[in-house]
């Protein structure tokens, strides 16, 4: 057999199929005789109408059959390189008698002109190559049929990743099919250190689920612990990598999302780099990346492609909307409802200036703006592209605007809730902004029931919600929590890439060093200004 | 059991925020008291006599490193008399929570939420403290060393800027004008220290339970230097006699000090609002280790079941005094006895061990090297 690239798991997870038909045939062997072979698969999937069963002769001798579903191979390929190759007997062998113990030998050796192709014996077996756009020739006499790769499924372009936009850096996103998703971090890690294993969850869609990771640098136990969760997965249907997210995050009852997804290539090959792991499954263009930690949550790829002053401070500028998310409504509603006397008296005035006609407490003002900003926004995701911006006007403007002058609601708290709002989309990690976004609301009613005390007692149980969390053992808040000096340089601000020699220790890597410090240095020292005017020797 | 994960910064964490609590209101309050001028000097004195007791507790730990007090003292001077100690220990460290809570119901329905009922408060409290002990110590540990910085940063910021009112002149003569009070001044501010008591169940998780006594002494200096600041800033604010008449001098302090720039007006909502972490921490190690405690002593292997079960008992401790007054006097009398379980009984049984030669197994040191130490 051919070494694959993509290894298999050793332990192969085939889930008990619950198709029943399946079932029966467990174990069956293909009995040789081509007849019996085509009368099995045509009665499991004759009834579609897209089940090809093509008749002939392989080298004009030995009767065979060639089925495959029209709609998932790719028909040129099954002419020419399989058909073609079997009908005309290999020139080097015109003349020579070929026994029919010697077929699949010579077939495989000689004739095929296709590199995936292996033989099969389990009858079941053909059954699930089929489904999966293989192709199975079957010929009169071999105890095995060969199954060759031809799948061919339709997949649009590369594009642009929608979510995760940088102004430098790779434009590339991934794409649904699993194949090209690992061929973009392939070529991006060419090393023979990038190990990909795949294994099938779902007992029904049998998605492929990739497991990727760096051998000797991601911590073997971390590798062992994922595919330990992922097998134990049992469910029907997995159509996207949000599926297994569900089952693998440590506590599913926590608003704060433990495992991260992206749909750019470069940030996972980043992120297996660092030593984490990251699981792709077939069909679903967002890849996982295990384990997460909160800081990754606010940083973005352009982080590091940017120069490090610049983009400390925008990150700064992020972390503050992402505080701003969360707190500013209930800080509002606290002050203006317990504490006025904190804000200047001018503006305090202003304030209840604004305020004076509104017949609700403010909480219950805020809380009413804030939903309907949710609504709003919720609208403007489902609405097509075209109707979508007209609506945020209309709704924000517009109505915004009207409450206002309808005294529905006071200026200032349009104010509060634009910033908040315009604040969440600050944050990259749309799951992450969604978490601060749902606690926005148990802290407006706090701040309304007890002020700024309720504030704090909210942020407390937050923050010690936070602190308690896991991903895959590590600590959420990690490098802040526990203190990690060499993973600060990475927190609030971005350090420059020279001195970020180390790998997150809280991965626990193999091999921790990632820069050389002494090369840096030497890269300094014989550095030199060719350039200069005094060097000019022209003159 | 968890491993041991906790590292020397996070046990002085522990330490400095466990110690810098809704005492701090009143510290300045005690200090005056006991010596007018010479307030940051009883402090000091406290501080040492704090220090001196907890590291016969550190040291006490150091020799029995995988175990709490609750199991070392059995070994120590037997099941049944240990037993009794431990009992004080549990039911004093249940009271401190009560108490602590009450106090800071009492601060937050005095100046803040001046029509909510303290009870209220008290509850949201305790409840708050109730649901974050059911996690591990190694979580525990985490969650001091996050609040750290909420700690003294608010603190030291109220100092510095108090500078622009301060006059040196209240500060002396600076033993004070009547030197016969401070013995007793010392032993009510030394009771402010005493949560550091937590120590000894922090010290079986910590990664090298040989540098405890690094991290109490770290965690000493900086909580008794900040109660120091504290106490010096407010007195040469206000003068000593002045502060005689406050009841939570700290926080008056908080309300004189103003933002450059006026951009809050006024800053003791503020500062109490941050200072909810602070109670928060004292209050969470205290329940914390009450606990804990428990679940060592019925030799239990979770203490989570305890987190909701004391609830009751805590919130109708906290509701026995009847006024602020008489809360205050049980503050000190509490805090009295408090001496006695947190350095007398350590150090009685320090001596006892050393006399009967006990020790608890050494720990195989962690191999892997520690990034923190």
């Amino acid at each position: 057999m051919p070494t694959r690239k993509v290894r298999r798991l050793n332990a192969k997870l085939l889930m008990p199929s619950p198709s029943t038909t399946m079932d029966k045939y467990k174990g069956q062997q293909v009995s040789g005789s081509l007849g019996d072979t085509i009368a099995f698969l045509d009665g499991i999937l004759g009834i579609n109408e897209d089940f090809t069963v093509r008749k002939f002769n392989v080298f004009g001798q030995f009767p065979a059959a060639i089925m495959f579903f029209s709609c998932m191979v790719n028909q040129d390929s099954v002419n020419s390189d399989i058909m073609k190759a079997l009908m005309y007997t290999p020139p080097h062998l015109i003349g020579r008698s070929i026994e029919t113990n010697q077929l699949s030998d010579v077939i495989m050796n000689d004739s095929l002109y296709h590199s995936k192709s292996s033989l099969q014996g389990e009858l079941t077996a053909l059954v699930e190559c089929i489904l999966r756009g293989d192709t199975v020739i079957a010929v009169d006499g071999m105890k095995e049929s060969i199954i060759i790769t031809t799948r061919s499924v339709e997949k649009r372009s590369i594009e642009q990743p929608a979510t995760e936009q940088v102004i430098r850096g790779p434009r590339e996103g991934f794409i649904e099919p699993l194949g090209t998703n690992i061929s973009l971090i392939r070529y991006r890690l060419q090393s023979p250190d990038l190990r990909i294993q795949t294994m099938e969850i779902g007992r029904r869609t049998k998605s492929k689920v990739a497991v990727c990771y760096m051998d000797g640098i991601t911590n073997p136990a971390l590798v062992e612990e994922v595919h330990n969760r992922l097998s134990k997965i049992d469910i029907d249907t997995v159509l996207d990598s949000g599926y297994l997210e569900q089952f693998i995050e440590d506590n599913h009852y926590s608003p704060f999302p433990q495992v991260q997804y992206t749909e750019r290539p470069d940030k996972v090959v980043a992120n297996l780099a660092e030593g984490r792991v990251s699981i792709l499954v077939d069909g679903s263009p967002l890849a996982l990346v295990v384990p997460t930690v909160f800081n990754q949550f606010y940083q973005t790829v352009e982080d590091y492609t940017e120069r490090f002053l610049l983009m400390s401070s925008i990150r700064f500028a992020r972390l503050i909307a992402l505080v701003f998310s969360l707190v500013f409504p209930s800080l509002y509603v606290s002050i203006i409802s317990y504490n006025p006397e904190l804000i200047p008296t001018d503006f305090a005035v202003a304030v209840a200036g604004g305020r004076a006609g509104v017949p609700f407490p403010a909480v219950i003002e805020v809380i009413i703006i804030e939903i309907s900003m949710e609504v709003l926004r919720e609208a403007t995701i489902r609405l097509p592209q075209q109707v979508g911006g007209a609506l945020s006007i209309v709704g924000v403007l517009v109505v915004g605007q009207a409450a206002v002058a309808a005294g529905f609601a006071s200026p200032i708290t349009v104010v509060i809730i634009a910033l908040t709002t315009i604040g969440s989309f600050a944050t990259p990690a749309y799951n992450a902004a969604l978490a601060l976004r749902l606690l926005r609301f148990p802290l407006i009613i706090l701040a309304g029931t007890f002020g700024l005390y309720g504030v704090m007692i909210g942020l407390i149980l937050i923050a010690n919600h936070l602190l308690s969390l896991k991903s895959f053992g590590v600590p959420y808040l990690s490098p802040l929590i526990p203190v990690d000096f060499q993973g600060l340089k990475d927190l609030l601000i971005r350090g420059p890439l020279w001195l970020m020699n180390k790998r997150p220790a809280f991965l626990d890597p193999v091999e921790e060093t990632r820069v050389s410090e002494s090369k840096f240095d030497e890269l300094k020292k014989t550095s030199k200004n060719v350039l200069d005017p005094l060097n000019d020797k022209s003159e | 059991m968890e491993t041991r994960q906790i590292t020397v910064i996070q046990a002085a964490a522990v330490l400095v925020s466990t110690i810098i609590g809704v005492g701090v209101l009143a510290l300045p309050l005690f200090a005056v008291r006991a010596a007018d001028s010479g307030g940051p000097l009883v402090t000091f004195m406290a501080m040492l006599l704090a220090f001196v007791g907890l590291s016969l507790v550190t040291w006490l730990g150091m020799r029995f490193p995988n175990e709490t007090i609750i199991h070392y003292s059995e070994r120590i001077i037997g099941k049944w008399l240990a037993w009794i100690g431990s009992l004080f220990i549990i039911i004093f460290f249940a009271v401190l929570t009560s108490l602590t809570a009450r106090e800071f119901g009492e601060v937050v329905v005095t100046s803040v939420l001046k029509s909510t009922p303290v009870e209220v408060t008290v509850i949201v409290m305790l409840l708050l403290a109730a649901i974050s002990t059911r996690h591990g110590i190694t979580t525990f540990a985490h969650i001091h060393t996050f609040y750290f910085p909420f700690l003294l940063v608010p603190a030291l910021v109220i100092a510095a800027l108090s500078l622009k009112n301060a006059e040196v002149i209240n500060l002396l003569p600076i033993w004070g004008n009547e030197p016969g009070g401070m013995l007793k001044g010392t032993l009510t501010i030394a009771a402010l220290f005493q949560g550091a008591f937590v120590l000894t169940a922090v010290i079986p998780s910590m990664k090298h339970p040989g540098k405890a006594m690094k991290a109490s002494f770290w965690g000493m200096l900086v909580a008794g230097g900040l109660y120091v600041i504290i106490v010096a800033a407010t007195i040469s604010v206000f003068g000593s006699e002045e502060i005689k008449k406050l009841l939570w001098p700290t926080l008056e302090l908080a309300k004189a000090t103003s933002l450059p720039a006026n951009i809050l007006e006024r800053m003791d909502a503020a500062f109490l609002a941050v200072w909810v972490t602070a109670v928060f921490t004292t209050l969470f190690s205290s329940y914390f280790f009450t606990i804990y405690s428990m679940s060592h002593l019925f030799r239990l292997k979770e203490h989570k079941l305890f987190s909701y079960f004391i609830l009751p008992f805590v919130f109708v401790m906290a509701m026995v005094p009847q006024n602020i007054i008489q809360m205050y006097e049980i503050i000190e009398n509490v805090g009295r006895i408090g001496l006695i379980i947190t350095i007398a009984y350590p150090g009685l049984l320090l001596i006892v061990s050393i006399l009967r030669k006990k020790r608890g197994n050494p720990v195989a040191d962690n191999k892997n090297v520690d990034q923190n130490h």
